[in-house]
C-alpha cells in the first residue's frame, strides 16, 4: 500500500487534468475533459449534473474503478492510475465505501452477511459484531437475517449504506443514493447517511441529480458535457 | 468468513438454476461412465469365464500326435503354482446288453473341470444336479441317448474295451461341451485312472491328450512364456479368446457401452459448458461488487476455484451413490441370466474414467468462462459493460474439444469412434452455417404483425445468434442421442438376426453320401427341414505355392488351422451370410479353384492368385486362391475355411455330409428315433448352449436400454441446460408484448412455434449427422452394414419439435401466471 496518512494536511482527493475518452466503432467519445479538483478529508461533496453529462464515470475513476486516459487521481496519497488492480482493490477494501443508486446487495446473503461480507474481505475482527452495530444503528436490528428480497428499497439502502460504514472508511462514494426511492424514504436515506456521514468524520463524495440532497453537501460541482464548472460555495448559492 | 462461506457453498449454490445443471449435468455423466465402466468389466469377467468354462479351464494344451506331453511340463505348471487336470479323448465301439456303439470316450482326472460344471442326472430319475467332478474311477457317466441305443438303465454295466464299468449318472451338459465337431459320437465319460485297464489305448490309436490350467492371469502367461518354445506343432495352446464363438455377442455389447459412456461424456461436456457459461455470466454483478469492496482478481480466482473444487467433489460423490446401486442391479440382472454368475465385484479401476470426466469436462469447459470473471471491471457496478463477444471463448472452445476427444479415445481406445463421433460434429456444424445463412436471408424480409407464424418467425430472426447456438446445441445433443440409439437398433436387429428363435440347434454330422437324401426327407415330412447339406472332406492345408506351408508360415503365423485337419467342401453358391471381400465368386461351371475364410487368409497372408495344396489321406489337392471371403462363425451353421467349386479337385474325395437344423426342445425324444433309424449319423446338440446365449443377449440388451435411458436424461439436461438459458430475456420479452396489449394466446402460439421451429431444424440436422456418424462407425467397430433407419430417424425431428414447443410452453408459465407489473419489477 502506498497510501501515508502521515500528512493529514494533505487532501483526500486530488484530480489533475482528468481526461477520459471511449472508442466506439466509428470515432471516440470525450466522455471527461480535464477535470480538476481538490477535496479535503471530512468534506462532503456533491457532483450535480443531467443524465449523461459523465458524472457516474467521474465517480467510478475517483473510487479507482476504473483508470482515466489522461491525467491522474490521487487518493488518500495513493496515485490510482500507478496502481495495479489488485493494489486498487486493496486501497478499497480498507479506505473506500460505497452507496449505489440500485443497492446493489448480494440477494443470496442475508442483511448481516451483506454488512459482513467487506469487513471479511477486509480481514477485520470481530465481523460479525460490528456488522450487528452497524445494523442496529440503521434501524434494522430486527431484519438482520432477512434477505435482500424480503426488505424494501428504503431497508434495502439502510443495509448498503451499513456495509459502506462498516470498514470504517476514509471516504466515501454516493451515486444517486435516493434515485431509486420515494421522496419520503429518500429523505429518511439522506438524513441517514448525512448523519453517519457526521459521527464517522468521513469524507463523502456523492453524484447526484436531487438539488435538495446536494445543498445539504458543504460543496458542490456541476458537471456539464464532461466539464466541471467551478465550485460554488454553499454560501454563495444561498443567495 | 462466514458471508465469503456462505458465498461458496454448495447449498447456497444449489438454489441457482444454472448451478443445479452443472451438478446435475456432472451427477449424470460420472453416474454413466461410472455404470458403464463397471458393467464393461463385469461383462469381461463374466466373458472371460463363460469362455473359460467353454474350456473347463483357463487354458488348454492339447496334443493331437497321440503321445502324452512330457510330464516335466505338468510339474513345472504345478510349481508355478497352477491347477492343473487331464483328459484323454477317444473314439471306441462299447457294448451294452446286447448291442453295441461307437462313443466318443473322454477320460477325466480328479481335478476336471478346473473351472465351469457338469450337469448330470443321476441314478434315480432324480433331478439334475451341477458338479464339478467327474466319475470316479470304475464308474462312467453317458449321454442319454446312449439308453435306448445300448438298451441299458443307469446302474447296468458298459464295457469299455476289456473293462466293466457301472453307468452311474447321464452327463446332461459339459462345461467344454463346446461346438467342436470332434465329438461325433455319444459321450461316455469314465475317470482316466481307468483308460490303461481297458486295453482299449495301442500304439498309434487315434486318441487326443488335453491338458487343463487354471490359475493368476499372470502366472498362466509367464507358464506358456517357458512352454512356448517347447511345443511342436501338434500340440495347441487354447486361450480363452481362442474358441470364441458366442464372446463376439458380447464384444460387441461392450464396444456398444463404451460408445455409451462416451456419448455420455460429450453430452456432459456440453451440458457443464453451457450451463457454466450461463452461470459466469450470471456472476458478473456479483464479482463486480466483490471488486468493489476490495476483493482482488486472484481473490476472485481462489473463490471460484474452490467451488469448481466443491461441485466436482459433488458430481463425483453424486455420481457413485447413482451408479453404485444401479451397477448392483445391472449385475443382478445379468447373474440372473447366468448359470454360474460371476461374483459383483467392484473394479476401482473402472471408476477412473468417472471421475476424470467430472474433472475434465469442469476444467476444460466450465473452469475458463468462470476464469474469465476475473476480467469483469469493477466499474459495472455503476454501469452495465459491453459484455463477452463469444469470441474470447473460442481458444478456449477449441481446447476443450481436444481435452474431451482426449478423453474419449482415453476412455474407448478407438480412434475410429473419436474421428467418426468428430466427422459428425463437423458435418452438422457446416449443415449449421448454411442454414444460419439462409435463415438471414430469408427471414429478414418477413414482418411481424398479430399473427403467431410471422411473430414467430420475427423472432427467430431477431434472437439468431441465440437462435443459431442452440439449434446447434440441440442438433448436437440429438446426434449423440440418435447415434446410441441408431447404434442400439442395429446391434439387436444384429443379434436377433443371428439367433432367431429357430436358429439351427442341432448339427448332423457323418451322413454317409447315399444316406443325404433319406435323412433330408425325414426331417422334411416331420416338418423341420435341413438347412443345407454340405460335403466335408477332411483335409490339412500342407503347401503354400510349392512350398511346405510350416516352412513357409512363421511360427507367429502358425494359426491352429495349419495344426489339424480341416474341413474342405464344395459348395454350388456362396452361404447368404459369407460376403466376397475380394476376387469372385466361382461361375457356372468353373472347377478349379478354391475360396478362403477372410481371417485365415489374413493370418497366413494368402493372397488372389496363391496355390494352395491340400493333403487328403494318401492325396494331394492342388487349387488357387480366386476368392477371399469373410464368414459369419456365429451363424449357427456349417461354416468353412475352404470352399471348393462343385465338380472340382474334392468330388472324388470320400466325403460326409454335414447340415444343421431347429429342433424345438419339446420334440428332443424325437432324436432317439432318428438315431436308431441312422445310427451312422452324429449329432450335434447346441440347444443349451444357444438358449444361454440368447438369454445372456437378453439381458445385456436389458442393461442397454438401461444405458440408454440415462444417456437420454443426459440429453434432457442439455435441453434444460439451454433453454434456461434464455428464461429471462424470454419472460421479459413475454412481460412486455402482454403489457403492450399482445394476448396470451397469441404469445403463447407464437413462442411454442418458434421453439418447434428450433427443434425441428435441430432434429433434421442431428439425425443427418447422427447417420453421418453411425455410417463410419458401423464399418469400424461394429463391423456391420450399414443400413438406413428411416423408422427411428424420421420420428425425432419432429419429437424435437413437439418437445422443445412444449419446454417453450412451459417456460412461459410465469409470463401468464402473474401480471406483466409484477413480472416486470421481478425481473428487474
Amino acid at each position: 500500500m502506498q497510501t501515508t496518512n502521515s500528512d493529514s494536511q494533505r487532501p483526500m482527493l486530488r484530480v489533475e487534468n482528468l481526461t477520459h475518452r471511449v472508442s466506439l466503432e466509428t470515432d471516440t467519445l470525450t466522455i471527461l475533459k480535464a477535470v480538476s479538483l481538490e477535496i479535503n478529508r471530512g468534506e462532503s461533496v456533491a457532483i450535480v449534473g443531467r443524465s449523461g453529462s459523465g458524472k457516474t464515470t467521474l465517480l467510478g475513476l475517483l473510487a479507482g474503478l476504473d483508470t482515466p486516459t489522461e491525467g491522474t487521481v490521487e487518493l488518500d496519497g495513493a496515485i490510482i492510475s500507478r496502481l495495479s488492480e489488485d493494489e486498487r482493490a486493496q486501497l478499497r477494501a480498507h479506505r473506500v465505501g460505497f452507496v449505489f443508486q440500485s443497492f446493489q446487495l448480494l440477494p443470496a446473503l442475508t442483511a448481516l452477511e451483506n454488512v459482513m461480507l467487506p469487513l471479511e474481505l477486509a480481514g477485520m475482527e470481530a465481523p460479525e459484531k460490528r456488522a450487528r452495530e452497524l445494523l442496529e444503528r440503521v434501524g434494522l436490528g430486527e431484519r438482520l437475517t432477512h434477505t435482500p428480497r424480503q426488505l424494501s428499497g428504503g431497508e434495502q439502502q439502510r443495509v448498503a449504506i451499513a456495509r459502506a460504514f462498516a470498514s470504517d472508511p476514509a471516504i466515501l462514494f454516493a451515486d444517486e443514493p435516493t434515485g431509486n426511492l420515494d421522496n419520503r424514504t429518500g429523505q429518511e436515506i439522506s438524513d441517514l447517511l448525512m448523519a453517519l456521514n457526521q459521527e464517522q468524520g468521513t469524507t463523502l463524495v456523492m453524484v447526484t441529480h436531487d438539488e435538495q440532497l446536494a445543498a445539504r453537501c458543504s460543496r458542490q460541482f456541476h458537471i456539464e458535457a464532461g466539464e466541471l464548472t467551478e465550485p460554488v460555495a454553499q454560501v454563495e448559492l444561498a443567495h | 468468513m462466514a458471508a465469503a462461506k456462505k458465498l461458496m457453498s454448495v447449498r447456497r449454490d444449489w438454489r441457482e438454476r444454472d448451478v443445479r445443471v452443472v451438478l446435475a449435468a456432472l451427477i449424470i455423466a460420472v453416474a454413466t461412465v461410472a455404470t458403464i465402466a463397471l458393467f464393461a468389466s463385469q461383462l469381461q469377467r463374466t466373458l472371460v469365464s463363460s469362455a473359460s468354462s467353454f474350456l473347463a479351464a483357463d487354458r488348454q494344451l492339447e496334443a493331437e500326435n497321440g503321445r502324452p506331453v512330457p510330464e516335466p511340463w505338468i510339474t513345472e505348471a504345478m510349481d508355478r503354482g497352477l491347477e492343473t487336470g487331464r483328459m484323454v479323448e477317444f473314439s471306441t465301439m462299447v457294448f451294452g446288453s446286447d448291442a453295441f456303439q461307437l462313443v466318443s470316450v473322454k477320460a477325466v482326472s480328479n481335478e476336471y473341470p478346473l473351472r465351469g460344471e457338469l450337469e448330470i442326472q443321476g441314478p434315480s430319475e432324480g433331478s439334475r444336479v451341477q458338479v464339478q467332478n467327474g466319475p470316479a474311477p470304475g464308474e462312467v457317466w453317458i449321454n442319454p441317448r446312449l439308453l435306448r441305443l445300448l438298451d441299458i438303465q443307469v446302474g447296468d454295466t458298459l464295457e469299455v474295451g476289456s473293462r466293466k464299468l457301472t453307468v452311474s449318472g447321464l452327463v446332461l451338459r459339459e462345461p467344454d461341451g463346446g461346438f467342436s465337431l470332434s465329438a461325433l459320437a455319444p459321450r461316455v465319460m469314465m475317470h482316466v485312472d481307468d483308460v490303461a485297464s481297458t486295453g482299449v489305448l495301442q500304439e498309434g490309436s487315434r486318441v487326443k491328450y488335453v491338458y487343463l490350467f487354471a490359475g493368476e492371469e499372470a502366472s498362466l502367461e509367464c507358464y506358456y512364456q517357458w512352454l512356448q518354445p517347447q511345443l511342436e506343432p501338434s500340440h495347441e495352446w487354447e486361450g480363452v479368446r481362442d474358441g470364441e464363438t458366442f464372446s463376439r455377442s458380447l464384444d460387441r455389447a461392450e464396444s456398444f457401452l463404451l460408445l455409451g459412456g462416451s456419448l455420455a461424456v460429450l453430452l456432459a461436456a456440453v451440458a457443464v459448458a453451457v450451463a457454466s457459461r450461463q452461470y459466469a455470466l450470471s456472476q458478473r454483478d456479483t464479482v463486480a461488487l466483490l471488486k468493489t469492496l476490495g476483493l482482488g482478481s486472484s481473490g476472485i480466482g481462489r473463490l471460484y476455484l474452490k467451488r469448481l473444487g466443491l461441485w466436482g467433489v459433488t458430481g463425483m460423490v453424486g455420481g457413485l451413490l447413482v451408479a453404485l446401486p444401479l451397477f448392483w442391479i445391472l449385475t443382478r440382472l445379468l447373474s440372473e441370466a447366468l448359470e454360474r454368475p460371476v461374483p459383483f465385484q467392484l473394479d476401482s479401476a473402472a471408476l477412473t474414467p468417472a471421475l476424470l470426466t467430472a474433472v475434465v469436462s469442469l476444467f476444460a469447459f466450465a473452469y475458463p468462462p468462470i476464469r474469465r470473471l476475473r476480467n469483469v471491471p469493477a466499474m459495472r457496478v455503476l454501469r452495465s459493460q459491453p459484455g463477452e463477444t463469444g469470441r474470447e471463448a473460442l481458444p478456449d472452445m477449441l481446447i476443450a474439444i481436444v481435452a474431451v476427444f482426449g478423453l474419449v479415445w482415453l476412455y474407448a481406445g478407438e480412434v475410429s469412434l473419436v474421428i467418426s463421433l468428430l466427422g459428425g460434429l463437423a458435418l452438422l456444424l457446416g449443415a449449421l452455417g448454411v442454414l444460419g445463412w439462409v435463415l438471414v436471408a430469408t427471414l429478414r424480409k418477413v414482418r411481424g404483425g398479430g399473427h403467431a407464424w410471422r411473430l414467430a418467425l420475427v423472432g427467430l430472426y431477431r434472437h439468431r445468434r441465440a437462435s443459431l447456438s442452440q439449434i446447434a446445441v440441440f442438433a448436437m445433443t440429438l446426434m449423440l442421442a440418435t447415434t446410441l440409439i441408431l447404434v442400439r437398433t442395429s446391434l439387436l436387429d444384429d443379434w436377433q438376426a443371428q439367433l432367431p428363435d429357430d436358429a439351427p440347434n442341432h448339427f448332423l454330422i457323418n451322413i454317409a453320401p447315399d444316406a443325404v437324401d433319406e435323412v433330408a426327407a425325414y426331417w422334411e415330412e416331420r416338418g423341420q427341414p435341413l438347412d443345407q447339406l454340405y460335403p466335408m472332406v477332411r483335409g490339412r492345408f500342407t503347401e503354400l505355392n510349392g512350398q511346405p506351408v510350416k516352412e513357409v508360415v512363421s511360427k507367429d503365423q502358425r494359426v491352429g488351422a495349419l495344426n489339424r485337419e480341416l474341413n474342405l467342401t464344395w459348395m454350388p453358391s456362396l452361404p447368404a451370410d459369407n460376403v466376397i471381400v475380394e476376387g469372385s465368386w466361382f461361375e457356372e461351371g468353373q472347377t478349379d479353384g478354391v475360396s478362403v475364410e477372410a481371417d485365415l487368409a489374413a493370418a497366413l497372408d494368402l493372397a488372389l492368385g496363391d496355390e494352395l495344396t491340400f493333403t487328403i489321406g494318401s492325396d494331394k489337392v492342388n487349387a488357387t486362391v480366386t476368392s477371399i471371403r469373410t464368414v459369419q462363425w456365429d451363424s449357427m451353421k456349417p461354416n468353412f475355411y475352404m470352399a471348393f467349386p462343385p465338380g472340382g479337385a474334392l468330388t472324388n474325395m470320400p466325403a460326409t455330409w454335414i447340415t444343421s437344423f431347429h429342433l424345438p426342445r419339446d420334440r428332443k425324444s424325437e432324436l432317439n428315433e432318428f438315431s436308431r433309424r441312422f445310427p451312422t449319423v452324429s449329432l450335434l446338440e447346441i440347444d443349451n448352449i444357444i438358449e444361454r446365449i440368447q438369454e445372456i443377449v437378453r439381458q445385456v440388451t436389458q442393461a442397454i436400454e438401461a444405458i440408454l435411458v440415462l444417456i437420454l436424461a443426459a440429453a434432457l439436461v442439455v435441453m434444460a441446460a439451454v433453454v434456461s438459458a434464455t428464461l429471462q430475456d424470454r419472460q421479459r420479452e413475454g412481460a412486455l408484448l402482454r403489457t403492450l396489449g399482445g394476448r396470451q394466446s397469441l404469445l403463447v402460439r407464437s413462442t411454442m412455434l418458434e421453439f418447434a421451429l428450433l427443434g425441428g431444424f435441430a432434429g433434421i440436422l442431428g439425425v443427418a449427422a447422427a447417420e453421418a456418424a453411425v455410417w463410419a462407425l458401423q464399418f469400424r467397430m461394429f463391423e456391420g452394414a450399414f443400413s438406413w433407419h428411416w423408422q427411428v430417424v424420421l420420428p425425432i425431428p419432429i419429437i424435437s419439435a413437439v418437445v422443445l414447443s412444449l419446454f417453450g410452453r412451459w417456460q412461459l408459465r410465469p409470463v401468464l401466471s402473474v401480471s406483466p407489473m409484477l413480472l416486470l419489477r421481478r425481473l428487474e
